[in-house]
């Protein structure tokens, strides 16, 4: 048996089962891992609770596409380039999934305390609105509340037992099954460096139980610990790594390539409504793997989106109008 | 203002360089301003360039005291950490924030009330929703640890509503749970408690807050405008009693800054050429019926869209 992490897209996305819970690393619409969000699409898998510091792009693919039952975030869209998430809005309407609000520092300070095995994050936002109306627990409405895996409450609220400071909020740690994480190079034993802003990544990989990684590159691991300060998460926290060259496309990665402003515009424009979903993810998901959906993209594209090594980003890619 | 007096005419630019101005001027140098993504960057990044040059600059995503060469489209961008003092996380941006340091944050929204509460999140009943939005972002989190914020928001009678349908960031009298009663923000922040919205820039005018009340009065409106113009596109009684005057129109040299150095590529603000009829400005006005919210980013920020 060796004792090598490496997997392929498929087997990446067939660790997430049926009604896992599952985070993802990147900030809306950089850094996601849109090559196994895609798989785990084609597989038509079903019931995911996905808990996000942000949503972003993949999660309007996998929302759309309908493998989510459960959305715990703060925010949905594409950014300059779709202004919220449409699948979302209409899946939401329809009552197809429960969406469970919470702020984005409450998002990241849960996931943090997830990372740090604590139960639970204390903080003083968002006082006085209606993310803390009682009201709104909308997983314990559901009966979901059963204090494993989702906790027994949304929100509990305590005065400061110390010095007296007032009131604060006390937010239960994020527990995931899977996180998976897309970054620009793992080392063969699983350390990953991160370059450009590293977002929560950091604090998603720990919290998760299981921990893929999906790299632009799998590089020689003594390489990554020539400069050990540079690297983000330690070998140990990664259960399998793969390599996926553009595996973050429509989204974009520092260093290495450009938002696909185009297709994320495109995407929002034609998916809202499901039978509009329904084409695009015909057209740009179902039949097609990795390395077909590149080809559909083709040269001229990619090359368009391609980082400039010394800026970190390209200086080929129209962004304005 | 360093720039003199050389104030533009009005076929000379656009709402959005109106809007992004004013917003600029709301920036004092020294000052630790979170900066979402849009509009508020390029103020940000303006007053900077102009009347701000000490500024520090925090991207959500993780940038500490960014100084971007190019404009970022996105706080995730990776134009923001060029020439920054420190690159990282969510993590340090908020617990930066939480701390206290953050003496401005830019924010956005799609429904306001008459004591500056903010909805990002849903159009209608919150448990049969009309229109689901995109939710909080770091909307409420910038608007609860930073000592004053100012949201940039279109102007419509629906928008400016008596109730907003859902609090996603809190004004100055805010609900106290489990109850739901309205109380001042200072009986609920306790030792967190730093301030809290000073200032809307909307596409008619800029309003401010009483400092007792927490009501919103007029303060400027945008040169066109007529005070009962702008109250009429409120629900609320809006006070005209502190009205001080026209909103001071964008000089030529930022202008200049604006379409020359900042967003050349009129990614945020279009350029309007005199002569032609002054273009709606993509980058501030959502258009169509569903865009009930100006985009609101994690940064809660409003974006304006080409698309967005």
């Amino acid at each position: 048996m060796s004792n090598s992490k490496r997997i392929n897209l498929q087997q990446a996305a067939e660790i997430v089962r049926d009604g896992s819970s599952l985070t993802f690393s990147g900030f809306t619409i950089w850094r996601r891992p849109m090559a196994v969000v895609f798989e785990l699409i084609r597989q038509h898998r079903k019931g995911l609770h996905l808990i996000e510091v942000n949503g972003g792009s993949h999660t309007e693919f996998l929302v759309g596409a309908g493998c989510v039952d459960i959305w715990e975030s703060c925010w949905v869209g594409h950014e300059l380039y779709g202004k919220y998430g449409a699948n979302l809005s209409r899946r939401v309407a329809n009552k197809e999934i429960i969406v469970e609000d919470y702020s984005h520092a409450e998002m990241l300070f849960r996931f943090a305390a997830a990372a740090s095995g604590a139960p639970y994050a204390v903080t003083q936002t968002s006082l006085g609105t209606d993310l803390h109306n009682p009201e709104y627990d909308m997983l314990g409405r559901a009966g979901l509340r059963d204090g494993k895996r989702i906790a027994k409450h949304k929100y509990q609220f305590t005065e400061d037992p110390f010095f007296g400071a007032g009131s604060q909020v006390l937010i239960p740690a994020a527990k995931v099954d899977v996180a998976v994480v897309c970054a620009q190079q793992v080392g063969e034993e699983g350390t990953v460096r991160v370059s450009g802003q590293y977002y929560s990544d950091p604090e998603v990989a720990r919290a998760a139980d299981i921990t893929i990684v999906m790299a632009e590159e799998i590089v020689p691991e003594e390489y990554l610990r020539r400069e050990a300060d540079r690297n983000t998460i330690a070998s140990f926290e990664v259960d399998y790594i793969l390599e996926c060259p553009l595996g973050a496309h429509p989204t974009g990665m520092f260093g290495r390539y450009d938002v696909d402003g185009a297709f994320l515009k495109d995407f929002y424009g034609k998916t809202r409504t499901q039978e509009g979903f329904d084409d695009f993810a015909k057209e740009w998901i179902f039949g097609l793997d990795h390395l077909s959906y590149l080809e559909k993209l083709g040269w001229p594209r990619m090359l368009g989106l391609r980082a400039n090594t010394a800026l970190n980003y390209s200086t080929g890619v129209k962004r304005g109008q | 203002m360093t720039m003199g007096n050389d104030y533009a005419n009005p076929e000379e630019y656009g709402l959005a360089d109106l809007l992004c101005c004013a917003a600029s001027r709301e920036v004092q140098d020294n000052e630790i301003v979170f900066a979402g993504t849009g509009l508020p960057m390029v103020a940000i990044m303006l007053a900077q360039k102009t009347h701000a040059p000490n500024l520090k600059l925090i991207f959500e995503a993780g940038t500490l005291d960014g100084r971007p060469p190019e404009l970022p489209t996105s706080v995730g961008d990776a134009r923001c950490e060029m020439g920054a003092s420190r690159s990282s996380g969510l993590h340090d941006a908020f617990s930066i924030a939480q701390r206290g340091y953050v003496d401005l944050g830019f924010l956005g929204g799609a429904e306001l009330d008459e004591y500056g509460n903010v909805n990002t999140t849903v159009i209608g009943d919150y448990l049969e929703p009309e229109l689901r939005l995109t939710g909080s972002g770091g909307n409420p989190d910038i608007n609860s640890f930073a000592k004053r914020t100012v949201f940039i928001m279109v102007h419509e009678k629906r928008r400016f509503t008596k109730n907003v349908s859902y609090i996603t960031s809190p004004g100055w009298r805010v609900k106290k749970w489990p109850g739901g009663e309205f109380v001042h923000r200072r009986e609920l922040y306790g030792f967190a408690y730093r301030g809290g919205p000073s200032a809307i820039i909307s596409t008619l005018g800029v309003f401010r807050f009483d400092a007792q009340s927490g009501r919103i009065y007029l303060d400027t409106c945008h040169p066109g405008k007529s005070p009962r113009e702008i109250a009429d596109m409120c629900q609320f009684d809006l006070d005209l009693s502190r009205v001080s005057g026209e909103t001071l129109p964008p000089t030529r040299e930022e202008l200049r800054i604006i379409h020359e150095v900042l967003d050349p590529e009129q990614i945020f603000i279009p350029r309007v050429k005199p002569v032609h009829p002054v273009r709606e400005p993509a980058a501030v006005a959502p258009s169509s019926a569903t865009s009930a919210g100006v985009n609101v980013l994690p940064g809660g920020s409003p974006v304006v869209q080409p698309p967005s």
